[in-house]
């Protein structure tokens, strides 16, 4: 049974105060190319339903739509005759996600590790080194890791992102 | 003081304006009715049929419209605008402009043979441009006054000093190329805005393909399409290829409710488009209709079962959800994409031809208008009026009645017209 | 306006001959890009920006602060670290409250965000410069047929990005244009690759690019040109797993507009590096001198 939690839909429009604005006229589904494809069983506008009336468990913990598949596309932001900011929401919805140790599609951990221990999404690899010389392509001084540790230590991401799992 | 000033000046000749200046007729009142083109009638003209009764809409405009031209207490100015305005309320001056037809009234018979004759072809405005008229023409073939007019900025006589041959084929002698432009004064105790609406080009909302696509269509022009007396002769084909369209969808609310184009309601949508999709099934039982609408806003008297007449007797079929997409097969087939919001399938559909319902949006010369008036707009550019009484504009002696203040249908309109008369009467019998 | 490149991760550790063309580029034509050392990852906005709103905006003022600190503006050659860097700067500078929390987490690395850097997508800046480009085009591509690949990032959104028409662009096509090839008008342009949405689904990816692949194919397109590499690799990647699963054919080259525009400035394609792309270019080349 599905219970409203009031307290997460505030939560949610203090943060974005665009979700107000829906009046849930499925402009946005008929924009998103990932809800078509999969026949609205990815819906922007069910989201931000879910979102409008509170139904944290159905949005976090078993994802039914699935946030994750949002392509960022932002086509339905661009065509929301309200000015709801989806993109922006769904954000708010996948922070909560990893927050709350709820789980998520294991590359984007794969991609926040390598930013925590390179500073690069994508390392730079030896290979890809010599072939920058062959190109004549200058060399790239990267990131002081510390100091990119220490910033992320300021905002405990290290923290939040190895919290997938603990909630089993 | 006098008779004089028992004048009321109504400016705009659709329904709201014709019905202001009968209700200001009756009440033996002088009414001086101001109209842009060369005949009234207004976007009513244009309409095949009107909702909740499905009457043909020139059918019940036509008596209006003679009974205007033929009150002894109304006067018709077409061809006009006005241009300054000054005095106070009680005892208005304002000037006219008048332009010339070019044609002598008393002698024109409105036989047809000029237009025959004529060799130029022009984008007709009140077929939507769905079809060419003459340089020479009429409105609308049932037009008040039924008179022709000469469109100059057309006419091979004006724009090159050749042709002439209206004047030579007229029996009546009618044509007369000397007449020039009219300025007049008129004095009068309160004016009338009724000057109407325009539409919203879709061709702004890209993903919908208007402009690109010949099979999608504003719901104005599918009224010229299925009107008998329209470019179709009242027998629907498509434009790509002539061929009869048996699926039609129509989408609701293109550019209304949108913060990025029209925040407001266009109020009559969701009454017309069912109205249309009625007409579409009368005239071929084989069309399916389909209406995409966000909601179904059908508050009037008998509007909601006139909603259930069009699922029960019509075959309509209503679907939530608005309409962003639409693309096109090599037919040139539109395909809607939408999602279904009672079952949540976001899915495609193809369809022969779809008809947008655009926003009403003020005539584009509004704020020339208001500026010579003297009135303030809204921030959507419609006549403001006050908000307790929405017929009183911001200035003392000037109304404001029909689709120039707001999107309204026709009963609405009339009714509207009614109220701005009697208010334009009370400075009337003031002193 | 000094610009300095900001590279990102995908162009320099992956695709650096996108890199190449784009240096290459913006030398011939006369326009000075310095180096900006020391940046990090922007961060991706369709990956950490995704799980952790106040890292994503600390790395990205952090990558700001640098460019401040150096008195240059941004020049990127990636649509995803264009709207990262476009998004920090304005929320940032839109919101106090917000820029004073960041400041205080970048307080930690001895950072202060104040918000004069401007940030310029690189084909932004082309396209600034047409003219010159058109007066300095000595080979012309002619009768190439190019499906020209706007994506996603480049555009929306538009209040944050605030470049070309969000929902009809036509900088892309008139760059294409300016150095003489054809591009053509296929009914998919505006659609998204489908590149962020493989994190979570490979085979909607996948659809994503097939539609967009057949729409380019039924008008005829010789080649597909990008501004974006999360774009590129979609493109030049992942044909072959499309044409695996749907039996396929698809074999389109795909280039990233400097590569093109420097073909048709006339430059030796011996160091472009075009031989790194996946999907082979011999035949374009062919086609065109």
């Amino acid at each position: 049974m599905q219970t409203v939690d009031f307290e997460f839909r505030n939560e949610l429009i203090k943060e974005d105060f665009s979700l107000n604005y829906c009046y849930q006229c499925g402009t946005c589904s008929s924009a998103c190319p990932v809800a078509f494809i999969t026949n609205g069983e990815y819906n922007p506008r069910k989201i931000i339903e879910q979102s409008l009336l509170g139904l944290k468990d159905l949005l976090i913990k078993d994802q039914k739509p699935n946030v994750w598949l949002c392509c960022t596309c932002q086509m339905c932001v661009e065509e929301c005759p309200q000015n709801v900011f989806l993109t922006e929401i769904f954000e708010k919805i996948k922070n909560r996600i990893v927050v709350l140790g709820e789980p998520y599609p294991e590359t984007y951990k794969v991609q926040a590790k390598s930013v925590l221990e390179n500073g690069l999404a994508i390392p730079l690899t030896q290979p890809i080194i010599r072939r920058r010389d062959q190109l004549g392509l200058p060399k790239i001084e990267s990131a002081n890791i510390e100091e990119i540790t220490k910033l992320l230590n300021a905002t405990n991401f290290e923290k939040k992102i190895n919290l997938m799992g603990e909630n089993k | 003081m006098g008779e004089n000033l028992k004048r009321v000046m109504v400016i705009g000749g659709g329904i709201a304006g014709i019905q202001a200046s009968l209700d200001l007729a009756e009440r033996n009142i002088k009414v001086d009715l101001i109209e842009k083109n060369a005949c009234i009638g207004g976007r009513m003209a244009q309409l095949d049929k009107t909702f909740p009764t499905n009457d043909c809409s020139i059918c019940i405009l036509a008596p209006k419209l003679a009974e205007c031209f033929r009150h002894p207490n109304i006067t018709l100015h077409i061809l006009s605008e006005v241009k300054n305005l000054s005095g106070q309320p009680g005892n208005f001056k304002v000037k006219i402009l008048k332009k010339a037809r070019y044609i002598k009234e008393d002698e024109c018979i409105n036989c047809g043979l000029c237009i025959e004759k004529c060799p130029m072809r022009v984008d007709d405005e009140f077929d939507m441009r769905l079809r060419k008229r003459r340089a020479i023409y009429i409105d609308y073939v049932q037009g008040v006054p039924s008179i022709m007019t000469i469109d100059r900025e057309n006419c091979l006589f004006f724009t090159k000093n050749a042709c002439r041959i209206c004047e030579k084929v007229c029996e009546k002698e009618a044509i007369d190329f000397d007449q020039i432009d009219e300025e007049i004064e008129l004095n009068v105790g309160s004016i009338i805005v009724a000057t109407g609406y325009d539409i919203f080009n879709p061709k702004s909302i890209e993903t919908l393909g208007y402009g690109r696509y010949p099979n999608v269509i504003t719901a104005l022009e599918f009224e010229r399409l299925i009107c008998a007396s329209g470019p179709l002769g009242g027998h629907l084909t498509r434009p790509s290829d002539k061929n009869d369209p048996k699926k039609l969808a129509f989408i609701n609310c293109v550019g209304s409710r949108d913060i990025k184009n029209n925040p407001y309601c266009s109020s009559c949508c969701c009454m017309y488009t069912t109205k249309e999709a009625m007409i579409a099934f009368e005239h071929d039982n084989e069309i399916e209709t389909s209406i995409f609408y966000i909601d179904l806003r059908a508050a009037g008297k008998g509007f909601r079962e006139y909603i259930q007449r069009g699922v029960n007797n019509y075959a309509i079929k209503y679907i939530k959800g608005k309409v962003a997409k639409i693309l096109e097969d090599d037919q040139r087939n539109p395909l809607i994409i939408y999602e279904d919001i009672s079952t949540s399938q976001v899915k495609q559909l193809k369809f022969d031809l779809v008809i947008l319902a655009t926003t009403m949006v003020p005539k584009k010369d509004a704020n020339e208008l208001a500026k010579t008036l003297g009135v303030k707009l809204d921030n959507f550019n419609f006549f403001k009026g006050e908000s307790f009484h929405p017929q009183k504009s911001s200035k003392e002696g000037i109304f404001l009645c029909g689709a120039c203040r707001e999107p309204m249908d026709i009963p609405n309109s009339v009714i509207d017209a009614s109220g701005a008369a009697a208010k334009a009467a009370e400075i009337l019998m003031r002193g | 306006m000094s610009y300095n490149y900001f590279l990102g991760c995908v162009i320099p550790g992956r695709l650096p001959f996108i890199e190449a063309s784009a240096r290459k580029a913006f030398e011939e034509i006369g326009i000075k890009v310095g180096d900006q050392a020391k940046c990090s990852c922007c961060p991706d906005p369709t990956g950490t920006a995704q799980l952790d709103h106040e890292s994503f905006l600390a790395l990205g003022a952090r990558n700001l602060c640098l460019f401040e600190e150096n008195n240059s503006n941004i020049l990127s050659l990636c649509s995803g670290c264009t709207e990262t860097l476009k998004t920090v700067k304005h929320i940032l500078d839109n919101d106090n409250d917000k820029k004073k929390e960041i400041n205080s987490k970048l307080s930690a690395i001895g950072k202060n965000y104040k918000g004069n850097a401007e940030i310029k997508h690189f084909a932004e800046v082309l396209y600034e410069n047409i003219d010159k480009i058109k007066e300095k085009v000595k080979k012309p591509l002619k009768d190439l047929k190019v499906a020209g690949h706007p994506g996603c990032h480049y555009l929306r959104p538009s209040e944050i990005i605030n470049w070309d028409d969000p929902l009809n662009p036509k900088t892309l096509d008139e760059l294409i244009e300016a150095i003489g090839a054809d591009p053509v008008d296929y009914s998919l342009k505006n659609d998204c690759c489908g590149n962020p949405v493989e994190k979570s689904d490979k085979d909607i990816s996948l659809s994503m690019l097939e539609n967009k692949l057949q729409s380019m194919r039924e008008a005829g397109a010789d080649c597909i040109v990008c501004v974006c590499p999360a774009c590129y690799q979609q493109f030049d990647f992942n044909q072959r797993e499309v044409n695996k699963k749907k039996n396929t054919e698809y074999n389109f080259p795909v280039f990233y507009i400097t590569e093109l525009i420097d073909l048709a400035l006339g430059m030796d394609t011996e160091g472009l590096g075009l031989n790194f792309h996946r999907i082979k270019v011999n035949e374009i080349l062919e086609k065109i001198t």
